[in-house]
């Protein structure tokens, strides 16, 4: 130092103040707000504002269906893959129809039963500087993983019925023989097998919100399969599938959940301060997410009144009733924007 | 309340942990151990408050997708509400392990550790609580929480809290819910089909389980007749119990 002096003012550039003290700096942002601007984050959102969804269907060839779903710079690949289960080698699997099969269950949900439905996260692509590729699975991919398959079957999106693939045993009966007893008609069809859907989820890169983004391409991806026609050949006594596309059918989705999370972020960091002003964050980037600690996830279904497949929020006391009502506002238009998207 | 669903509790068990504590709840049954706070590996360590490490086991086999699931919901509950930042630099490690799952009565389904990850969840975030009362860890507020099962019947829809396991695999939605002792909402889980409005009544009616009736602001003088006493109580209660029984040679 050449001179003593205390200097007036100390000036950063943006990056730098972003770097050396994270919190004032996006509290500085959010603060701005006049009558005639609303408060901005630094990445340029409003506070209410998601980040355009971009979405592909269909890029890999070798899948039964695909998804590239970009939001903003996080962008993640979707592939689903179909493989055949034999019911012959599901252990204990009974296709009768008496009060004592576990499929009379109330609640009871095949895919889930024979985990019809496998879905992988991977996020050690390189997507992010926190995500090295060659190590074990982080807390991150693993719980988000868990929450993709618990949200897979309890919303019951894919319908079980289309998983099944069915054989109609031909009647050997005599045809000439006069049907005089009614109980000894054609053979029941039964369940041959059923098709497991591998759902293998890819980062690319990775901004922010990973749930929002591999919930979208997952649902984007099961749209877009297209599953072979497949048949119980009994002479060889396996499954075929028919080659040609024509007879090839797609899945029939029970709604169209989309998935949208907002963080709050409170002004001051320590829960007993004074300042309890707070900003509810949607659709977050990595800077905001590692600058608070309560998140909420909503899964709205808004085909018909809007209907709630999930709440999730953890790790702060600041949302109640009356911000969940905002929250949900939010995801409805989401929801609309999305789905005007993936119906298209 | 049938036996099945009432809680018990035993503090302070396990000798060489800081705290510990055994919670029973709805067939399900949860030893916790507190150690802390210690010291923290480097890579771990945080310059400005104490490291929260949750470990949850199964009740059989190792743990996995679903285990680290619960632990990340766990630890993001309990740094809210653990002083961290009197502890900088060092480490509180919560372990938990399930001894206890209510027993499946239909064969032919799937063991239970495949199941839904909500029916463990209060369990698990009760003897977290009760292990850290045990340890004296300092708490900024306590928190109890309660699992609701809703099931729709055409226009209405009734809630069970504490459901049993047939009652919580048939119901319509099912909802965790942890609320701190001033009533604030503090954890929410949901899964399954269900509208706001009836959000709204599992949250007063969570709210009128975990929190006390005459601090509670958001009960709107609704009676719920199926819980005598409310889970604060119970928590309050149990520590009572544990406090006069180790000061038995004071009077």
């Amino acid at each position: 130092m050449t001179s003593a002096a205390p200097q007036s003012t100390l000036t950063f550039p943006r990056e730098t103040f972003e770097k050396l003290s994270p919190h004032p700096y996006l509290l500085a942002h959010l603060q701005q707000a006049s009558a005639s601007s609303p408060p901005t984050r630094p990445n340029g959102r409003t506070p209410e504002q998601f980040r355009t969804p971009h979405i592909n269907n269909g890029s890999l060839t070798h899948a039964e269906g695909s998804a590239v779903v970009r939001i903003g710079d996080t962008t993640v690949v979707c592939g689903i893959r179909g493989e055949i289960l034999l019911a012959s080698n599901v252990a204990g699997y009974r296709v009768d129809k008496s009060g004592t099969a576990p499929s009379t269950k109330p609640g009871y949900n095949e895919a889930e039963e024979l985990d019809l439905l496998v879905p992988n996260i991977e996020l050690a692509t390189g997507c992010s500087p926190a995500f090295l590729p060659g190590q074990p699975p982080s807390t991150l991919v693993q719980s988000l993983s868990t929450r993709i398959y618990s949200l897979l079957h309890s919303s019951s999106l894919v319908n079980g019925a289309d998983l099944r693939i069915w054989y109609q045993p031909p009647d050997l009966s005599d045809p000439d023989r006069m049907r005089d007893d009614e109980e000894e008609d054609t053979p029941e069809p039964e369940v041959k097998a059923f098709w497991t859907l591998y759902v293998d989820i890819l980062f690319i890169s990775l901004d922010g919100n990973p749930f929002d983004a591999a919930w979208a391409a997952v649902l984007s991806a099961l749209k877009d399969v297209r599953l072979p026609k497949a048949y119980w050949d009994p002479d060889r006594e396996m499954i075929l599938c028919d080659d040609s596309v024509a007879e090839s059918k797609k899945l029939q989705l029970n709604g169209l959940p989309i998935a949208v999370t907002a963080l709050v972020f409170r002004a001051k960091e320590a829960a007993q301060s004074k300042d309890k002003r707070f900003w509810i964050l949607v659709d977050p980037d990595t800077f905001e997410e590692t600058l608070c600690d309560e998140s909420v996830t909503v899964v709205v279904d808004g085909e018909k009144e809007t209907k709630i497949l999930g709440i999730s929020k953890a790790g702060g006391t600041t949302v109640g009733s009356g911000q969940m009502r905002d929250i949900m506002e939010l995801a409805a238009k989401r929801s609309a924007q999305l789905s005007r998207i993936l119906n298209t | 309340m049938t036996n099945a669903t009432a809680s018990s509790a035993i503090l302070s068990h396990l000798h060489r942990a800081d705290g510990s504590a055994t919670f029973s709840q709805n067939g399900y049954t949860v030893i916790g151990a507190v150690n802390g706070p210690i010291e923290v590996q480097r890579r771990d360590e945080l310059p400005v408050e104490a490291a929260i490490d949750v470990i949850v086991r199964p009740a059989a086999g190792v743990g996995g997708t679903r285990e680290r699931h619960l632990e990340s919901i766990l630890q993001s509950t309990l740094r809210q509400i653990i002083l961290i930042h009197n502890f900088p630099r060092t480490l509180i490690q919560v372990t938990l392990q399930i001894t206890n799952t209510p027993e499946d009565k239909v064969a032919g389904s799937k063991i239970v550790q495949a199941s839904s990850h909500l029916a463990i969840l209060p369990t698990l975030l009760q003897t977290a609580l009760l292990a850290l009362l045990s340890a004296s860890m300092p708490l900024s507020v306590i928190f109890t929480s309660v699992l609701i099962a809703a099931h729709k019947d055409g226009a209405i829809t009734s809630l069970t809290p504490n459901p049993s396991l047939v009652g919580f695999e048939s119901a319509d939605s099912v909802h965790v819910l942890a609320f701190t002792l001033e009533g604030k909402l503090l954890l929410a889980e949901s899964q399954g089909t269900f509208t706001l409005d009836d959000w709204d009544n599992i949250l007063e009616m969570a709210g009128s389980v975990c929190v006390p009736k005459d601090g509670a602001d958001i009960e709107g003088g609704v009676r719920i007749e199926e819980t005598k006493e409310d889970m604060t109580t119970f928590v309050k209660c149990t520590l009572e119990a544990k406090v006069a029984q180790d000061l038995h040679w004071y009077t």
